[in-house]
């Protein structure tokens, strides 16, 4: 059972964000699968990643395609809807649906634009929280999400520790490295170049900074993929001709693949989205609340933990994900760690890696298993 | 290595261990020793594995797991994080058994360690009258293709934890199962026992 749902939270006490503005009515748009049982027990919270949506394993209602986690979630895969009632919310700060930019400011009548307030991971996730509360969850089963998803998920793990059974936090980062940090300004200076983007007030212009968003778009998939991925595939292959062209055209393979990738995205993201996700993404630090210790960040935490990093992510590297390891065993924390071998890059956690679905069948299964 | 899966040696750990500790089993294999643990001691267990597919084995059962090397993950642990870290058949296959041990000791306040006796009379004889590493049920590789590294006889063992100040508190015999205390080298041991098992701490 597939079900889109839409719900206004925070309307009478709006939400206090980290910069010290308040958010509210807070809409959120989110999608279930499967059904919740009489305990409220088997609930699984699906964070998405920078450019995901609600639409982990149901047909994307812009591109046709099948949703981003479909080989992950679903009856009999990894995160079995025959046995779990997930749930996946569009963060705040997206654009699909969920209050964000391109949604209307109940104050101007108009879209926000660069008026929504900067958000960060852990006001996302304390809209997050809002939905999990409305949907009457007292304890999460399993929280989990790769990249930003596994950020959420360890915002989660140190801010409502008694609300996650158990969590997999997948390619992620405790906080954002200076290689992080500048690829996504990278990514923002490109949008905010394009003169289409007009201080982000385009909505009701028929020009939109789509070759901006285009190039965040592209620049940020070469860090998805590893070197030799991209090699094997690509390699100097020529598009589409014999030999070169002596233009600035796509003469190679590779050229027309991330032309064909920056594209795409236009059609299904928000250039404003994209500006202010990134920079939540940035400000992440799970431990700004407690003094820089991640030992503090996680005291409280008491969920059965499966962290998950593979080989060639350069992005958010196996070291950074054994750092968090490391402060889980530091506090003797229940923590599993497995890191899977794969050329695919950063983009792993949504490729079809069948010793990735194994481990999170595994872990889910078994620990399900022993509620 | 075969040795890990009969459950006598399981039971033989399993009474040197009180109910409810926290426990870590190093190259935990499958996490059979750890489940018997926690059916029949109820510890608090962790494995660390090098072996995916058996670290896979264990996520599937429900046991913790790090995939991990003795070698270098273990200085990821603080000082007496577990009550008892256990190392079966590990630590001749270890690139530093002396590392191994003293981070063992370090992290938890009681290790269980046994290890293929190299010193026992058969192994001798193997090498003397054929003059051929020895291949048994307990050694079963063949010297080209042996994860081994660093073999060792009890009085080594022995002679390794005096130097890092190791206290060996109790010595068990797998075939007899008896557990005694330890008080120093007996020759008894060294020639008839085909497996070394000692509970040891930090002096």
């Amino acid at each position: 059972m597939i079900e889109n749902k839409t719900v206004e939270l925070a309307k009478d006490q709006p939400l206090l964000l980290d910069s010290g503005k308040r958010l509210g009515p807070i809409i959120t748009a989110y999608t279930t699968y499967g059904q919740l049982n009489d305990e409220k027990s088997n609930a699984v919270l699906v964070c998405h990643a920078l450019t995901g949506d609600q639409y982990v394993a149901s047909k994307h209602p812009i591109t046709q395609k099948d949703g981003w986690w479909s080989n992950v979630v679903g009856p009999g895969k990894s995160i079995d809807t025959n046995k779990f009632f997930v749930v996946c919310p569009n963060v705040i700060g997206g654009c699909m649906g969920s209050s964000g930019p391109k949604e209307i400011n109940p104050v101007s009548g108009k879209e926000f634009g660069t008026d929504f307030p900067i958000i960060t991971i852990a006001d996302m996730v304390k809209a997050q929280k809002l939905l999990i509360d409305y949907l009457n969850i007292k304890k999460i089963f399993c929280v989990t999400g790769g990249s930003m998803g596994g950020m959420l998920v360890l915002e989660w793990l140190s801010k409502f520790p008694d609300m996650v059974h158990s969590a997999i936090p997948i390619a992620t980062a405790t906080n954002h490295s200076a290689q992080n940090i500048a690829l996504n300004e990278l990514a923002r200076q490109a949008i905010m170049a394009d003169p289409n983007w007009q201080t982000g007030k385009y909505y009701s212009s028929p020009d939109k900074p789509t070759k901006g968003l285009s190039v965040a778009r592209m620049a940020a998939h070469i860090s998805y993929l590893s070197k030799d991925a991209l090699q094997s595939k690509f390699g100097r292959n020529l598009q589409d001709r014999n030999e070169l062209e002596y233009s600035f055209d796509a003469d190679f393979q590779i050229e027309s693949y991330l032309r064909h990738q920056g594209f795409t995205f236009v059609d299904r993201f928000d250039a404003n989205s994209y500006l202010y996700i990134t920079r939540a993404m940035d400000y992440f630090d799970v431990t700004s609340q407690h003094g820089g210790s991640l030992i503090e960040a996680f005291k409280d935490t008491k969920s059965k933990i499966l962290c998950i990093s593979f080989t060639s992510d350069w992005l958010y590297p196996t070291s950074e994900n054994k750092k968090i390891v490391k402060v889980f065993n530091s506090l003797g924390l229940d923590v599993s760690f497995i890191e899977i071998e794969t050329d695919g890059g950063h983009d792993s956690f949504l490729l079809e890696e069948p010793k990735f679905f194994e481990a999170l069948k595994g872990f889910l299964n078994s620990t399900f298993d022993k509620i | 290595m075969s040795l890990i899966n009969e459950k006598k040696d399981f039971s033989i750990i399993s009474s040197l261990i009180p109910e409810r500790s926290s426990v870590i089993d190093i190259g935990c294999n499958d996490g059979s020793l750890l489940e018997y643990l926690e059916i029949n001691k109820k510890v608090d267990g962790r494995g660390m594995e090098i072996d995916q597919e058996k670290v896979q084995l264990c996520l599937s059962k429900g046991i913790s797991v790090i995939e991990g090397d003795a070698d270098t993950d273990l200085f990821d642990y603080p000082d007496n994080l577990f009550d008892y870290s256990i190392l079966t058949y590990t630590l001749q296959a270890t690139k530093s058994p002396k590392t191994v041990l003293s981070q063992l000791v370090r992290i938890s306040s009681k290790s269980i360690i046994s290890f293929p006796n190299f010193g026992h009379w058969l192994i001798g004889s193997s090498l003397l009258i054929n003059q051929k590493m020895p291949v048994s049920k307990k050694l079963s590789y063949s010297w080209h293709e042996t994860p081994n590294l660093h073999f060792c006889t009890i009085n080594d063992f022995i002679d390794l934890c005096n130097e890092l100040s190791i206290k060996i508190e109790f010595k068990a015999n797998l075939k007899t199962k008896k557990i005694k205390p330890f008080n120093g080298k007996n020759i008894i041991d060294s020639y008839f026992n085909e497996v070394g098992l000692f509970l040891i701490s930090k002096k």
